[in-house]
């Protein structure tokens, strides 16, 4: 199988910068019953690029998939997806598009071998015999083969999410929207989760994956859309939103409390750290710092840029626009209590 | 890992014409679907089950000594005979009454869950997910979905006749084939009449799946369809008892049931049984648009 993405190209859309987009959306609302779900969404998914959707619980992500699916019909603005609109020409892009919203879906009764077969039997691209061999290789690539003839109802939480999974990957894909794709699973399943992004990346497929869990996403995605309370607060570049915040350096020192007060005589913002002190840079180049320091006789024994970590530039843009940083917080210790805060 | 799912290599430029999974493929996913449900075959299974319990023990009720096999003699002339006795010599009457005794309730029931699984059931695992995003056009689902109650309704309707049959021909042989009129049938004449039976309660039993259907497409609970088809059966009967409403009974669906009996005549009067089978396709045009307008509309 080769991958020719000179071929691939889609002309059709494209952003200021000239980059394809495998999704894009204006001014994409939901009203349900009075309730705003989603506002003014303006989405950008670079195609080949593995895009983070992040935000807290309520924050539209999941109904900002499901209107990308044309699962659910928005009240007002447009989709695109993979240049087509959508929910118009649904029929012509979803056979391209995989995906798993909302968790599993499948029935208890049968196994689960049968029923990626009577998902693999709707597939638009799956000729008659290849149906076997696509739900074989599904399985497989989610290490289910060993429990595919399983009955549903006995799998484990995680085996569940895994062929949720499979069902995503049953047919050759551009588009693979995975929502909340490592709910349930153990570290060793959310690692292999991580392998199938970045496989379907390596192959030029374009991926969408919405977390609550920020290392995750920072571990796989090169872009990410950051929402809240239905509103898109950031989108970009990982690298380019990891930057935004205030650049600091971490100086590590043994005599921190005058390290502090040297720099603050020069007007160098600092404070004291663990080990030493934090010095923002935003306006003072890194090596004036160090200079200062040394003359002054503080010794030093590291120095490095910290880079603001995706969790402090998400709970920076959703506290800037809403009341829910204590929520996110909550919800973040209780996902991932490893996170350093 | 050999095969990896890579960007279609086939496209270039604009996606290509559309393309849908073919709907045999579909259909064939259905029934099996259907057919592999524990509830589906629990339910199958006593449908079969009945026409034989109700055959043995009306055989040994009326005529202890059934070794002996009854010629047409005891049928009493002019259709006076009950049905319940006369059930117990024939391979004719006793698949007919058990269809019609099982038309009231169970049956419609039968159908009725098939069609609260069909939507409302596969909304609720999330399994209906997986048909909308293959995609499968809404249209083309609805389609499908009916075919699969339609194959539950036939299925049943022939279970309960076949086993019907094959009691009564255990039970009397070829003998006791004789219609309400009196007049002796040929073996073929009972079989089509049979069949003809089958069809025509498929057809009734299409009419409460449509509206089945309808109710299905509207919810997530497959039960909430199943106790909506019980409360309007039990409505519709209790309505028909009323002889002041005499004006409303020609809308009510288990207004036909009653014409089934038409079919132990002979000669066969099929007027009542196209007026049941009309009333029943009207029920079906009706429940089809009202679960296409919802299930078309609704978010999935």
């Amino acid at each position: 199988m080769t991958t020719a993405r000179a071929e691939v190209a889609v002309p059709e859309a494209e952003n200021a910068s000239g980059t394809a987009l495998a999704a894009r959306t204006r001014g994409l609302r939901k009203v349900y019953r009075g309730t705003v779900a989603v506002d003014g969404v303006d989405l950008e998914v670079p195609e080949g690029a593995v895009v983070g959707m992040l935000g807290p619980n309520g924050s539209g992500k999941t109904t900002t998939i499901r209107m990308l699916l044309g699962l659910v019909q928005p009240t007002e603005g447009e989709i695109e997806l993979l240049g087509v609109p959508v929910p118009g020409a649904a029929d012509r892009v979803l056979p391209h598009v995989g995906a798993l919203v909302e968790g599993p879906g499948f029935h208890p009764f049968l196994s689960g071998r049968e029923n990626l077969l009577r998902f693999a039997a709707a597939e638009p691209l799956l000729a008659r015999g290849e149906l076997d061999g696509a739900v074989s290789t599904a399985l497989e690539r989610v290490g289910l083969t060993a429990a595919a003839r399983r009955k549903y109802r006995a799998y484990s939480l995680g085996m569940k999410q895994r062929l949720g999974l499979a069902s995503a990957l049953l047919a050759p894909r551009r588009l693979v929207v995975l929502d909340e794709p490592t709910n349930g699973l153990d570290p060793a399943g959310t690692q292999e989760v991580r392998r199938i992004i970045e496989e379907l990346h390596a192959n030029g497929v374009t991926v969408l994956v919405s977390s609550h869990l920020l290392a995750e996403v920072e571990a796989t995605c090169t872009h990410v859309v950051v929402l809240n309370e239905g509103v898109v607060v950031a989108q970009g570049a990982l690298d380019d939103l990891l930057e935004s915040g205030s650049p600091t350096l971490l100086v590590s020192t043994p005599d921190g409390a005058r390290a502090v007060e040297v720099l603050r005589d020069q007007r160098i913002p600092a404070r004291l750290a663990p080990d030493g002190v934090r010095v923002d840079v935003a306006t003072t180049p890194p090596a004036r710092v160090i200079e200062t320091l040394v003359r002054s006789g503080i010794g030093v024994d590291e120095a490095r840029r910290e880079r603001t970590g995706l969790e402090e530039a998400f709970a920076r843009l959703t506290h800037d626009v809403g009341e829910v940083v204590g929520d996110v917080a909550g919800e973040l210790d209780a996902d991932e209590p490893e996170v350093a805060r | 890992m050999t095969t990896l799912p890579t960007a279609d290599t086939a496209l270039s430029g604009t996606l290509p014409a559309r393309r849908r999974a073919p709907i045999v493929r579909l259909l064939r996913a259905e029934i099996r679907w259907i057919f592999r449900r524990p509830r589906t075959l629990v339910v199958l299974g006593l449908l079969a089950a009945l026409p034989v319990i109700t055959g043995v023990a009306v055989n040994l009720t009326v005529d202890p000594g059934a070794s002996a096999p009854p010629g047409p003699g005891p049928i009493g002339p002019g259709g006076e005979a009950p049905i319940f006795v006369t059930m117990a010599t024939s391979a004719f009457v006793l698949p007919l009454g058990s269809l019609m005794t099982l038309l009231i309730l169970m049956l419609p029931l039968t159908v009725a869950m098939a069609g609260g699984d069909a939507l409302a059931g596969e909304q609720s695992t999330g399994a209906l997910r997986g048909w909308l995003l293959a995609p499968v056009a809404r249209g083309r689902l609805l389609v499908v979905k009916s075919v699969g109650v339609l194959a539950v309704a036939l299925v049943a309707s022939a279970l309960v006749v076949t086993s019907g049959l094959v009691t009564g021909l255990v039970l009397a042989g070829t003998d006791g084939l004789v219609s309400m009129s009196g007049t002796e049938l040929s073996v073929g004449d009972v079989l089509w009449r049979l069949a003809f039976a089958i069809a025509w309660s498929t057809v009734y039993l299409m009419g409460v799946g449509a509206v089945a259907l309808a109710i299905s497409a509207s919810t997530e609970h497959p039960m909430l369809v199943v106790v909506s088809v019980l409360g309007g059966l039990i409505v519709s009967q209790v309505l028909l008892q009323f002889s002041a409403l005499d004006w409303l009974h020609p809308y009510l669906l288990p207004t036909s049931v009653n014409s089934l009996v038409d079919l132990i005549r002979d000669p066969v009067s099929f007027d009542g049984l196209a007026e049941g089978a009309v009333r029943a396709l009207c029920y079906l045009v009706i429940g089809m648009s009202l679960a296409y307008a919802r299930l078309t509309t609704k978010d999935g």
